[in-house]
């Protein structure tokens, strides 16, 4: 059992007291960096290259594993803390956080954070330790065919993610595929949409889109409201119950193994990952009407699912020498300075290093959460700062995040206009989830469909013929149909739901607050659930989401 | 992400799946130094000359690398960066600053912006022609000052190991009949995609019947080519090394004029009578309006830095061939290599 | 991006608000409620996102073809078929049917118009204010409600004004400075009654993030005409 042997030997240079002091260092630095403003794990490791520099190789490495880890964790900490995901992958993860944080429960969303990403660290490398050398065919088996056909069925998460105004969420998610295609045309360079503004030819930069829709039309939102309602203070304890646990067990392996597979595509990566998890999971959820509420499995299976993706992505990048993300290509730098080439010669010439590589990631996992949990409660305790001088200090968050990107004032004044098409959608019902969706998967789709159909020389039926592509496109179409089987029916009968009544300040803000559904949502949810005889009144519906229990009735608990 | 994606034109180089493939990439890297510049701004510090007329830095050097960390660009401005330090070629600090970019463009208009300012370098590749060429860029090669010209890296034309494409000139053949797809790295019009079409014009092939995919970075290219989804591919030696190595692809030609050490095995287009060459060169350049004496010290530093050893164990690392030219000579190869370019583009039809 | 969206923020708000209700009514001594502010009715909207949705189709229909090398899929076609779906879904929108809330005004929310109608506005939302207070102390455990005016719409005006007026000083008075003045005047304007705090607050935070990011994490801010 050589492999085994060789992941001792791994764990053997990677736990010695001063390694472990790097991983701990890591971590930590990690998890600072991810939680600032736009810097995410790729800006993490790049800044630590420079100390890694002069190190021994093995440290280097573990120190960088550690970082990684690190910098994924501190980003779904101002996702679910603030509502401003830092990076692409850990949007998803401010659907259901963000919410739970509002009703006090910010240390539970953070734990279950931290042990859905260990969770889905721990899988993947399981993983990559067991099938890594097969896997690479899987990942070379994706071309442009089949990764327009894992965009589509990405984007079919519009239906579930669009609340139950379906025209709604489908204008958001046409509108966020429209920004995607502004700039320079990759395939042709012909400029689009850009107003021959030079800062618009590179395109729109998503964290600006994802900081203006997301934190600062929540802050505006939070005005718009006096400040009444939202945010309760008082974080909750951290501790799970038994029950919350054997509720997210299973999205959480769900979604790793989900992940770890996406991840080890070159062309699809954590964001995507974590996207399709969240829509499979509020697909497969008995409660998934309360999914965007606060759910707890709607944090477990974007966090398991992102993590389970950056493991994955090394795949490609241990086996190819080909950089999966943007991470790994900053890790692939990082390595060759180190004198480490990765690529296919690499597990067999420098077994060691593969090893260790593997084993020093999982270390960086493990001491993650050793780390973490104990901190969560004084992360959380940013919450507790008084509403009157959060919100300029959410505004100067999202400011320094996007000058920090591009150090350029344009970009900054689009950071404004989306924060207040993000309030103007919110108020008027429109879900800013598909939008994102649609920014981040729509640029891809396009891309890949225009490579596809070049290389078939306009052929389209290669979709159908390609059976991976087939395979995909056919779970697309299944994956709508029960929303489309829903809109009929509901157009026939003619039922128009009833909004319910000038909500009440508790319960009507908790349910505006909660924002990537809207009121809508609640509106149509509470219609559902009378309809399946709860006796859920229509008011609470939204506040009392993440009461639900297996049976999927929603039961006010307090 | 949406912004490196879109970069159509960026610096192929030994891992530059990185520098086109930057998701949301932050340029986080921004070197210490900037404060100090800003703050200097406006009273530029000329640095000292002395009595004999030479010229040295008053300041820490700065080396902008007009693209995200990872690259081929950042590549070699931290290389450079680093062994000037560690050597000790420098009194001061070198810092490399990050202005990624409409494919560096913004790099450019960094450094235009700051004219005479002799502490300001930038590193350079084939995009400071083919950009502008584009229209992309308001600056152009002639607003600034070549320096040195370093390194170069090579083109290979790679097929899958079990193709039966044996020689360029079948490539070229498959090319122009309309059965073969070739990926590369970049954008119509841009470094691979030229090097593919002079290759196959040379070849006597119609490069306008070339059906080139463009991918986000070699890597992407080659995966494709792994996975059967193209027929062939162009990138970087650097990039086609670990995958040649391992046998996974074959290379049917290289576009140096003598064989690369690196890939020996694999013949040259002029060994096939295919009359072409492309380089991947790889250079220094700084704002306008500097000096003589400030140009000869900058010219002596970097032959200077290529003489030690560290630079000659990175640079076979990293696959480059070493091909020093000073700032006139360099200048002269930009223009000449421009006319090149333009003329392949004009037949290709990008012109 | 959005223009559709700009455009309402201009224009509409006084009408798009309250739809079909009688301008004049005003009722000085209400609060407008949040619930009514910047929402619009899906006729509203499907016309807005029209409007959009035709610019789009403009700017997509002329962008020019790529003819250098036979492509199946121009650059414009994408975009166009997007524009086309907007469009329609633009109509699907105007043609859904109101929720109740907005076709059956409620007397107590009149529209108190816009300008003109804020000095007794103003006057009427420091009486709710103080009437209120005790119960929202009371359930937010003594935070005073953000901001000081009555119309919403205006406050949200305000604080985006005030965004804006930041951007435009970010680099030209440095980061800690403009950031310095933003934080304090902000939270100052929106309640917050500490007032030292607020001060230490504005001051130490910006430098200290200014310090964390530009020396510590290389990521320059703005220095402006600080020394450093």
């Amino acid at each position: 059992m050589g492999m085994l042997d060789q992941l001792m030997y791994g764990f053997g240079i990677a736990l010695t007291p001063e390694n472990l002091l790097y991983v701990f260092i890591g971590v930590l630095a990690g998890t600072i960096i991810g939680m600032l403003p736009g810097l995410g794990p790729m800006s993490a490791i790049a800044l630590m290259i420079p100390i890694a520099y002069g190190m021994d190789p093995t440290s280097a490495i573990i120190m960088l594993a550690g970082v990684y880890y690190g910098a994924i964790f501190g980003g779904s900490t101002s996702s679910i803390l603030l509502n401003a995901p830092g990076v692409a992958g850990t949007v998803a993860t401010s659907f259901d956080g963000y919410p739970m944080a509002l009703k006090g429960q910010a240390g539970k969303a953070l734990a279950i954070a931290a042990i859905c990403s260990f969770v889905g660290g721990t899988i993947s490398v399981v993983g990559l330790m067991a099938i890594a050398p097969s896997l690479a065919s899987f990942a070379v088996s994706f071309g442009p065919v089949e990764y327009f056909a894992l965009m589509v069925l990405g984007l079919t998460a519009v239906v579930s993610l669009g609340g139950r105004n379906l025209v709604k969420g489908l204008i958001a998610a046409v509108v966020g595929v429209m920004i995607a295609l502004v700039g320079i045309d990759s395939q042709t360079a012909i400029v689009r949409f850009t107003f021959d503004l030079p800062e618009l030819y590179e395109g729109v930069e998503f964290l600006i889109v994802a900081l203006g829709v997301f934190a600062l039309a929540e802050v505006l939102v939070m005005l718009n409201q006096r400040g009444q309602g939202g945010v309760r203070k008082g974080v909750t304890s951290l501790r799970l119950s038994r029950r919350e646990i054997a509720q997210i067990t299973p999205p959480a392996l769900r979604s790793s193994v989900l992940g770890f597979f996406t991840g080890v595509l070159p062309g699809a990566g954590a964001t995507v990952a974590s996207f399709l998890s969240y829509s499979m999971e509020k697909k497969i959820a008995r409660d998934g009407d309360t999914f965007g509420q606060g759910n707890p499995k709607g944090v477990a299976a974007p966090e398991a699912a992102n993590n389970a993706a950056a493991v994955g992505s090394f795949v490609p990048l241990m086996t190819l020498g080909v950089p999966g993300s943007g991470t790994t290509a900053i890790l692939l730098g990082a390595l060759m300075v180190l004198g480490v080439q990765p690529g296919p010669m690499m597990l067999s010439e420098n077994p060691d290093m593969f090893w260790g590589v593997v084993a020093s990631m999982y270390i960086g996992s493990v001491v993650l959460l050793i780390l973490n949990l104990p901190l969560i409660p004084l992360f959380a305790k940013v919450l507790n700062t008084p509403r009157t001088m959060l919100v300029p200090l959410v505004v100067v968050f999202c400011v320094v995040g996007v000058y920090g990107l591009s150090f350029s004032v344009f970009d900054l004044g689009m950071l404004a206009a989306f924060g207040v098409i993000g309030f103007l959608m919110r108020r008027n019902g429109f879900p800013a989830a598909p939008l994102i969706l649609g920014l981040i998967l729509g640029g891809l789709m396009e891309t890949n469909m225009r490579r596809a159909l070049q290389i078939s020389d306009g052929a389209w039926s290669v979709f159908l013929t390609e059976p991976i592509s087939a395979g995909l496109l056919a779970v697309a179409l299944l994956s709508m149909l029960p929303a489309l089987v829903r809109v009929l029916r509901r157009r026939r009968t003619g039922i128009e739901p009833a909004e319910p009544s000038a909500p009440t300040a508790g319960t009507g803000d908790a349910s505006e607050e909660a924002a990537p559904t809207g009121e809508d949502d609640a509106r149509e949810e509470s219609r559902d659930r009378a309809e399946a005889g709860s006796a859920t009144a229509p008011g609470t519906g939204a506040a009392s989401g993440t009461g639900s229990g297996p049976d999927g009735q929603a039961a006010p608990r307090d | 992400m949406l912004r490196l994606t879109k970069t159509h034109v960026s610096p192929s180089a030994p891992g530059s799946g990185a520098s086109r493939r930057t998701l949301g990439f932050r340029a986080a890297a921004v070197a210490a130094a900037l404060p100090l510049v800003l703050a200097a701004c406006g009273g530029t510090d000329e640095g000292a000359v002395a009595e004999d007329g030479t010229w040295s830095p008053s300041q820490p050097i700065e080396i902008t690398a007009p693209a995200a960390t990872g690259g081929g660009w950042d590549t070699l401005a931290r290389t450079s960066a680093r062994l000037l330090e560690e050597e000790e070629l420098v009194d001061d600090s070198v810092q490399v600053v990050n202005k990624p970019g409409a494919g560096g463009a913004i790099g450019w208009g960094y450094i235009a912006n700051n004219a005479g300012d002799p502490h300001k370098l930038f590193v350079t590749s084939p995009p400071i022609l083919l950009v502008p060429m584009a229209g992309d860029s308001d600056y152009d090669h002639e607003d600034f000052t070549p320096v040195a010209r370093l390194a170069t890296d090579y083109m290979v034309y790679l097929v899958a190991a079990d193709s039966p494409v044996e020689t360029f000139d079948d490539l070229a053949a498959q090319v122009e009949s309309g059965d073969m797809s070739v990926g590369g790295g970049s954008g119509p019009g841009s470094m691979d995609h030229v090097a593919l079409a002079g290759a196959l014009e040379a070849a006597g092939a119609d490069a306008t019947q070339a059906n080139y995919i463009p991918f986000d970075g070699g890597g992407e290219a080659l995966t494709s080519l792994l996975g059967g989804h193209v027929d062939g591919a162009v990138v970087g030696v650097g990039e086609a090394l670990g995958m040649l190595e391992s046998g996974d692809v074959r290379a049917v030609g290289v576009s140096s004029a003598e064989r690369v050490d690196a890939v020996a095995d694999v013949p040259t287009l002029q060994e096939q009578d295919i009359d072409f060459t492309f380089d991947i060169w790889r250079g220094v350049m700084a704002p306008s309006d500097l000096s003589e004496a400030q140009v000869a010290y900058y010219e002596t530093l970097f032959a200077d830095l290529m003489d030690t050893e560290a630079w000659q164990t990175e640079s076979a690392r990293l696959g480059w061939t070493d091909a020093y030219q000073d700032s006139e000579e360099f200048g002269a190869f930009l223009d000449e290599t421009r006319e090149e370019f333009a003329q392949i583009l004009t037949e290709v039809g990008l012109q | 991006m959005s223009e559709h969206t700009t455009a309402r923020r201009d224009g509409a708000p006084a009408e798009g608000a309250a739809p079909g209700r009688p301008r004049g009514a005003r009722t000085p001594r209400t609060p407008i409620l949040p619930e009514q502010a910047f929402r619009f009715s899906p006729r509203t909207l499907g016309i807005a996102v029209a409007v959009f949705a035709i610019g789009y189709l403009a700017l997509a229909f002329q962008m020019p073809d790529y003819t250098a090398v036979s492509v199946p899929v121009q650059p414009s076609t994408l975009p166009r078929w997007l524009g086309v779906a907007l469009l329609v879904l633009a109509v699907l929108l105007f043609f859904q049917r109101r929720p109740p809330e907005e076709t059956a005004p409620e007397p107590a929310s009149g529209s108190a118009g816009s300008g003109s109608g804020d000095g007794p506005g103003i006057e009427g939302a420091e009486a709710a204010e103080t009437a209120e207070e005790p119960a929202v102390q009371a359930q937010e455990g003594g935070e005073p409600r953000l901001g000081r005016l009555d119309d919403p719409r205006l406050e949200i005006g305000l604080f985006v004004g005030a965004l804006v007026a930041y951007i435009a000083v970010f680099e030209l008075l440095g980061f800690i400075l403009s950031t310095a003045l933003y934080l304090g005047s902000m939270t100052w304007y929106l309640g917050y009654r500490r007032h030292l705090v607020n001060a230490v607050v504005a001051l130490t935070l910006p430098f200290a993030f200014y310090a964390g990011m530009t020396w510590g994490l290389d990521v320059t801010l703005p220095s402006g005409p600080l020394p450093f």
